[in-house]
């Protein structure tokens, strides 16, 4: 965000850019310096509930086939909890999983923090570009998160993430397992005005023999206000988590 | 492939349930037990104000100490017999007399008070933190409660009791009650649910404001909660189903964003200890920027509940919010994990609250 200085002249540098797409469309104001915009209501291209790789197949390691087997049997059993706390509980599914959500999500840059608020659950995700450490009182940040920690930065027109940090009940889609030591790195830029690609590098040395890549896009949607969606609710109406 | 890993939810309970309320309020709020756990002792606000004080400063302000030339007690508040002509006179009158109170606020008076609420300590913001629009309608960024935290509102902005109706008393009396039985109601933030504006705006979690012509979004870091300010109802597609959090429409008057919130889902407790507010109760809220010269900006937002069903006539309360852009990068809350954990007793020792 700029300084009651500067304001005025950063938002115009940025819409004089030509990168600030998404002014125009939802009228927010725009308080982030001069780098792409990326704001706006954005929804997957390709509904998928997989996250298929650029090339070839999952290089699972063989306990990460031995993982992926015991979720598949476990998903055709009907025991959700066991492997898919999304699922079963609506817990955040994490990244990467959550830029497979089905519902639209907005992406706001603001205050150096890129974030991620998806229609799905009201769920968030944030990404840092440059917020310093705050005070720790209780040692939260030591304890694994869903989203983990994404540091992010351009580079030129790409917005590069870098997330770890993540605690092991996510999964990196519906089946597919990591550990603790998933670092997940996503590059997202506008390949059209109203085309957003993510393209993720998923590296986990304990179930993938190698880094993968997968690629999800994203287009853009009219601006809207998302209805109050509450997943637990749909639990209890005994509906899927993630509805048709 | 089961995994039995505890998470951060669990590291939460286990670092603030410090409190006498045991377990089961940390589901009713976590941020709440963690406030009371750390005590008003070290309570700090915003960073001290650079500026000159404001109008009023001289006297004591809440839970401070008075001025080095304060001679003797607040108006209205009976101090020591002090020896000075007059004194015996004042010594058989006896304290002046206080507010009549109804049944029903006598009822509410009588209850244990509401557990003290403190801040945990922030540090100053940098000289070169990035500070808000100087734009009174631009109330974009991150801001977080800097004041004490309040788990009952029984008394208004003013300090009078509020006007409840007899019903509305025996509610919040029954919910208390559960609170000092060991039994607490269930409610919205128990469950995993968004508990309403003035619960998500009243704990220790920041939140951001998004801002365009025809609506204010607000994202929050508790429950990750979402409350949305429709400026130009007419114009919006405004969701059919009703909401936990309401449906919110408001408009400038002057510097101040005049907010009223309505058409609830269900009944809602405005804060952590159940002060109630009917599915067809209103909050108006006041909502606007101070930007004093030489201090932090902070939002004030007085808030007038108006409900029928609880309340005799409309009251209200204030809270304010201090500008913190470091705080725009939220914590995870992942309140679905724990709720949905077989290892925790579904309920989590609530109880179902008795209907009327």
């Amino acid at each position: 965000m700029g300084t009651r200085s500067n304001r005025p002249r950063t938002a115009l540098r940025t819409l004089l850019s030509g990168v600030a797409l998404a002014i125009g469309i939802t009228g927010f104001g725009v308080a982030q310096a001069a780098v792409p915009n990326l704001e706006g209501v954005w929804q997957i291209a390709t509904p998928t509930s997989q996250m298929k790789p650029v090339a070839g197949q999952v290089p699972f390691t063989p306990d990460g086939r031995k993982a992926y087997d015991a979720n598949r049997k476990l998903q055709a059993q009907g025991k959700f909890d066991d492997y898919d706390i999304t699922l079963s509980r609506c817990s955040n599914p994490g990244v990467p999983r959550l830029a497979l959500t089905p519902l639209r999500f907005k992406i706001w840059q603001r205050q150096n923090v890129v974030t991620f608020d998806y229609e799905w659950n009201r769920a968030l995700r944030q990404i840092n570009l440059g917020v310093p450490p705050q005070p720790d009182f209780l040692g939260l940040g030591l304890v694994p998160t869903m989203t983990g920690k994404s540091n992010g930065h351009w580079e030129g027109d790409t917005l590069v993430s870098v997330m770890d940090g993540a605690s092991d009940r996510t999964l990196i889609d519906d089946l597919v397992p990591h550990d603790y030591d998933l670092k997940v790195t996503e590059r997202y830029r506008l390949i059209a005005p109203d085309t957003l690609e993510d393209r993720i590098t998923i590296e986990d040395p304990g179930m993938f023999t190698t880094a993968w890549d997968a690629v999800v896009i994203y287009k853009r949607q009219p601006d809207v206000i998302f209805a109050e969606d509450v997943c637990l609710d749909r639990i209890d109406a005994k509906q899927p988590a993630f509805p048709k | 492939m089961k995994r039995q890993h505890s998470n951060w939810e669990h590291a939460r309970m286990r670092n603030t349930t410090l409190t006498s309320f045991g377990p089961t309020r940390t589901l009713l709020g976590i941020a709440a037990t963690m406030v009371m756990a750390i005590g008003p002792q070290l309570t700090v606000a915003q960073p001290a104000p650079q500026g000159p004080p404001p109008p009023g400063a001289g006297f004591p302000a809440p839970g401070g100490q008075p001025p080095a030339d304060f001679q003797g007690p607040p108006p209205g508040i009976q101090g020591p017999p002090r020896g000075g002509p007059g004194d015996g006179v004042l010594a058989q009158l006896g304290p002046p007399p206080g507010p009549v109170l109804t049944p029903a606020q006598k009822l509410v008076a009588a209850l244990p008070p509401p557990a003290p609420g403190g801040m945990p300590p922030r540090p100053p913001l940098p000289a070169d933190a990035a500070m808000p629009s100087a734009d009174r309608h631009d109330l974009q960024g991150t801001w977080i409660h800097n004041l004490p935290l309040a788990f009952r509102s029984q008394n208004d902005m003013y300090g009078a009791a509020a006007p409840y109706t007899m019903a509305g008393a025996k509610v919040i009396a029954r919910r208390v009650q559960s609170l000092k039985d060991g039994k607490p109601f269930t409610n919205a933030s128990a469950l995993c649910r968004p508990p309403g504006p003035q619960w998500q705006f009243d704990l220790n979690f920041p939140f951001q404001i998004m801002q365009a012509k025809d609506r204010l979004e607000f994202i929050f870091e508790e429950y990750h909660g979402r409350w949305t300010i429709l400026l130009d109802p007419a114009k919006a597609a405004i969701p059919a189903r009703k909401s936990y959090m309401g449906t919110s429409v408001g408009h400038w008057d002057g510097n101040t964003l005049v907010v009223e919130t309505g058409d609830f889902r269900q009944a809602i407790w405005m804060d952590v200890d159940g002060t109630p507010l009917s599915a067809n109760g209103k909050l108006i809220q006041r909502i606007r920027k101070v930007a004093n010269a030489g201090q932090v900006p902070f939002l004030e937002v007085v808030t007038t509940i108006v409900d029928p069903a609880n309340y005799t006539a409309p009251w209200s309360i204030v809270r304010t919010y201090g500008w913190n852009p470091y705080l725009a990068l939220f914590t995870e809350y992942n309140c679905e994990e724990q709720i949905g954990d077989p290892g925790v007793k579904a309920d989590a020792g609530l109880v179902a609250e008795p209907k009327d």
